[in-house]
């Protein structure tokens, strides 16, 4: 027996896949993920070809237009600050090894109560910000798009939920989501793919809010594929999902839209930093200055011109574009470019547990409560907040620590050694959205000598009162889960805001298909277009955005490639635009409720 | 353990006897365990990043000498190693010189911090000012209880020397921004991945045992031993800023306010 064990110890057993070693890709292929390679086909149009629209910024919102738009007949570009990832080569298993996933470049980040960027929240390369999104998916809830005429704070939407609702279903079958086959919260509604097994961290989340009696959904939402999905594997549990997703089981628009787009005729420069849109004498977008991988500027003509940069690049490009006649920033007649920035109150409840959890396994987001989305009148602030699994790996559970205990030297030493008795849950936290929340230019200077973005953050008292009472919540569950210490660390996740939409042009930057009120041939498609941010994640909502102006685009190609306005009718879905194999039936068909129903089973604490 | 070796302020001790403990190849609750012996299991791409990091020290450059010879003397304190054999020390100097001397920022500066090499910088000679005016002697010269004393009026947001560098940078800041990255050193070595019993790079082997923190068939179940931090030290204290169980009260805690 002790020989065996030796032998086992010994790492004899183990130092060699028992099925020999693993292939490694061959040369010339670009793989997205193990199995899935594409073809990155060159140049297709010339240096002074006009196209007809020109995409900045691939990631979300980029990646669903360029597809879309691609695959709708269009002559279509894509400029992308970053690389075109080849996920076997440039990715690795491995914390410190993804740094280059971010946005790392220089921005300036201040105000009463500044947010951290970078790895927090903001991506570069093909792909964006999914690349390295932990993937959960849910929707918005129809209160979302009301909240100033049911609340009285922040701002309305010009569109509803039921506008969007199609497209969210659509996303849902593209990603494809994986979820529990009824979902309790906003609008009800269940999963194409099955919830997928908890771990750790997600036993302790439905633990505590099953003690407290708090309904909670398990193993979904997530764009993780719970079973394999075309060339795309399920989901191996190796938690690295934030670290960019080798396996190709989590969604990005990089495994995704992206190789559907090159297959219908998009053409992607990688590693392009766009520095302005152009405008003509007419008034209208004419199309984009930028540097390419060599620093060398070109200028690529488009009819149209759509920016996907997010909360951040989006507005700063905009201002970089200022230009006679748009002396402040394109599409700013109404003043409000860069202003209303968002991010979630993200507070991270850290709770140590006498049993082994070891969160490093399984997917960070997993398990998620929006019991307390909604205003409860019965609290001292608008809006809620969700509550969701979070898993930080060693690196970020270290700098957590650094935080929630003020521990370093041998204090760290001694916490981290328990790294794997400790379980985390997030607040998701809506913070509404504030004039003085603002993208501007800074004085400093990128390496294209750019000015970059500064980023003034500050909470107001609503935002305060929210994040106060969601903390405690989220300690009451860490507590009810059995944890015998619980620690806490404030941070704030995702970035929305800045370019919002809206129906009045004089305090919106663009109009509910995201077409600017001032420059017909300008779109933004990303985040920064969200007029409010909810508790839920945005990238399904950015996604939905996104193909629902696709079809706008496409519905009105005559008027809006003639740079004319389209009807503003909502266009027909084009379910044949998905791409190939993903928008397949089998999804529980639960009616939706009417506007303004009540859901019968949503209770509130 | 030799007397001549046991430092009050340095040497980790088992709590009940007060013995002192001898530095170890692998601290930490997973004896045997070894990420690196798994590497046959990971991708390509990934072992050379680790293995990398492992074999290949990179040179210092950012530094010289003398403010490499502090640094040192503060990443001592700032994540002791008085534990580890000199075999099985993590460099932490190596890896943050690198990162200052190819300038790689996180992608954002705050804007009461001046940037990322010139506070690395700043804090060098702010440390050595807080010194000389508590002691009278540069950092390096202080025992490693005086050098803590140091460390901790930084990260407490209060100290008593060095107000022209202050005004321009934020101790909180200097201090988050020094511990961060030497925690990015430490926890991204394989050896503290075994400390710790961090499962490491996991592709294209997956996990199979996802329930109840159960240990893979390669992982080693927990065997904790007690310890204590060295008898003169006051980096151990963090348990004094702890939520305490309900039970006996629950102070709103962590470090409050927002970063």
């Amino acid at each position: 027996m002790s020989d065996l064990r030796a032998l086992w110890r010994s790492g004899r057993l183990w130092n060699s896949p028992l099925g020999g070693a693993f292939e490694p890709p061959k040369a010339g292929d670009h793989m997205l993920g193990p199995i899935e390679k594409v073809d990155c086909p060159g140049r297709r149009y010339r240096e002074d070809e006009e196209v007809d629209a020109v995409i900045v910024g691939l990631g979300a919102g980029g990646g669903v237009m360029l597809q879309r738009l691609a695959k709708a007949g269009f002559k279509v570009v894509g400029l992308e600050a970053g690389p075109f990832w080849d996920t076997e080569r440039d990715w690795v298993s491995d914390e410190a090894g993804s740094h280059q996933l971010y946005w790392n470049d220089l921005r300036i980040t201040g105000g009463s109560n500044p947010l951290t960027l970078g790895e927090n929240n903001s991506g570069q390369g093909v792909g964006g910000s999914t690349v390295h999104w932990a993937a959960f998916a849910p929707r918005f809830h129809p209160s979302d798009f009301r909240v100033y005429s049911e609340d009285g704070v922040g701002a309305d939407w010009p569109i509803s939920y039921w506008d969007l609702k199609p497209y969210y279903a659509l996303m849902e079958r593209e990603l494809p989501v994986s979820g529990p086959a009824y979902f309790p919260w906003g609008d009800p509604h269940g999963y194409p793919y099955g919830p997928h097994p908890t771990t750790g961290v997600p036993d302790v989340l439905v633990k505590g809010c099953t003690a407290l009696g708090i309904p909670v959904s398990a193993g979904g939402p997530v764009a993780i594929n719970a079973g394999a999905h075309n060339d795309r594997p399920h989901c191996i549990y190796r938690g690295f999902c934030i670290q960019g997703c080798k396996v190709g089981a989590k969604f990005s628009t990089l495994v995704v839209h992206v190789p559907d787009a090159l297959r219908h005729g998009a053409e992607i420069r990688d590693r392009c930093m766009v520095a302005r849109v152009n405008m003509g004498k007419d008034g209208l977008a004419s199309g984009v200055t930028y540097f390419d991988a060599d620093r060398r500027e070109h200028e690529q003509k488009a009819r149209l011109v759509i920016v996907c940069g997010y909360a951040i690049e989006t507005p700063r490009l905009l201002l970089n574009s200022a230009c006679p006649g748009f002396e402040n920033g394109l599409a700013d007649s109404s003043g409000t470019l860069g202003k209303y920035l968002m991010a979630q109150a993200g507070n991270v409840v850290l709770g140590r547990f006498p049993e082994l959890i070891r969160m490093y396994k399984g997917p960070p987001a997993n398990s998620l409560t929006e019991h307390f989305y909604e205003t409860d009148p019965r609290r001292d602030f608008a809006r809620g907040f969700a509550v969701q699994t979070v898993a930080p790996l060693p690196i970020a559970f270290a700098k957590q620590m650094a935080t929630a205990l003020n521990a370093w030297g041998w204090g760290m030493r001694r916490v981290m050694m328990d790294y794997n008795h400790w379980a985390t849950l997030g607040v998701l936290g809506e913070i509404l959205p504030w004039a003085d929340n603002t993208v501007t230019l800074a004085e400093e200077k990128d390496s294209f000598g750019l000015p970059v973005a500064k980023v003034t953050f500050n909470l107001h008292d609503n935002d305060k009162k929210l994040m106060h009472f969601a903390r405690q919540k989220v300690e009451e569950i860490m507590w009810a889960a059995g944890a015998e210490q619980v620690v806490q660390e404030p941070r704030y996740a995702h970035l929305v805001g800045a370019a919002r939409m809206g129906s009045d042009p004089r305090c919106s930057v663009v109009d509910g298909f995201l077409q600017s009120h001032d420059i017909a041939n300008l779109f933004i498609a990303d985040g920064s277009v969200l007029p409010t941010q909810g508790s839920a994640n945005p990238g399904l909502t950015i996604m939905a955005l996104a193909a629902r102006t696709a079809d706008y685009v496409t519905a009105e190609r005559e008027n809006i490639l003639a740079r004319k306005r389209g009807s503003r009718h909502a266009p027909p879905m084009r379910h044949d635009l998905s791409p190939q194999g993903t928008a397949g039936h089998g999804v529980p068909r639960l009616k939706g409720l009417a506007p303004g129903k009540k859901d019968p089973l949503r209770t509130r604490i | 353990m030799k007397s001549q070796e046991v430092d009050p302020a340095r040497t980790p001790v088992e709590p009940t006897t007060g013995q002192y403990l001898e530095p170890m190849a692998q601290p930490g609750y997973y004896p045997g365990y070894s990420t690196l012996g798994q590497q046959a299991f990971w991708d390509a791409a990934t072992r050379r990043v680790v293995r990398r990091r492992v074999q290949e020290v990179p040179p210092i450059r950012f530094f010289t000498p003398a403010e490499a010879r502090l640094m040192q003397a503060v990443l001592d304190r700032v994540l002791p190693q008085d534990d580890r054999d000199e075999d099985h020390k993590i460099p932490l100097l190596p890896r943050i010189d690198e990162k200052l001397y190819y300038n790689r920022i996180d992608g954002y500066r705050y804007e009461d911090m001046p940037p990322y090499r010139e506070s690395h910088r700043l804090g060098l000679v702010a440390i050595d000012n807080i010194a000389a005016h508590l002691h009278r002697q540069h950092f390096v010269e202080l025992g490693a209880r005086e050098q803590e004393e140091v460390l901790q009026s930084i990260q407490s947001g209060n100290p008593p020397a060095a107000g022209e560098i202050w005004k321009i940078m934020s101790p909180q800041r200097y201090w988050s921004q020094l511990l961060h990255d030497a925690l990015e050193a430490y926890y991204s070595h394989p050896y503290a991945w075994d400390e710790i019993g961090y499962g490491g790079p996991a592709y294209p082997r997956p996990y199979f045992r996802l329930e109840r923190g159960e240990p893979e068939p390669w992982e080693v179940r927990e065997q904790r031993y007690s310890w204590a931090p060295p008898p003169l030290s006051i980096s151990g204290e963090y348990t004094a800023h702890d939520l305490s169980h309900p039970e006996v009260g629950r102070p709103t805690g962590g470090a409050g306010g927002t970063h």
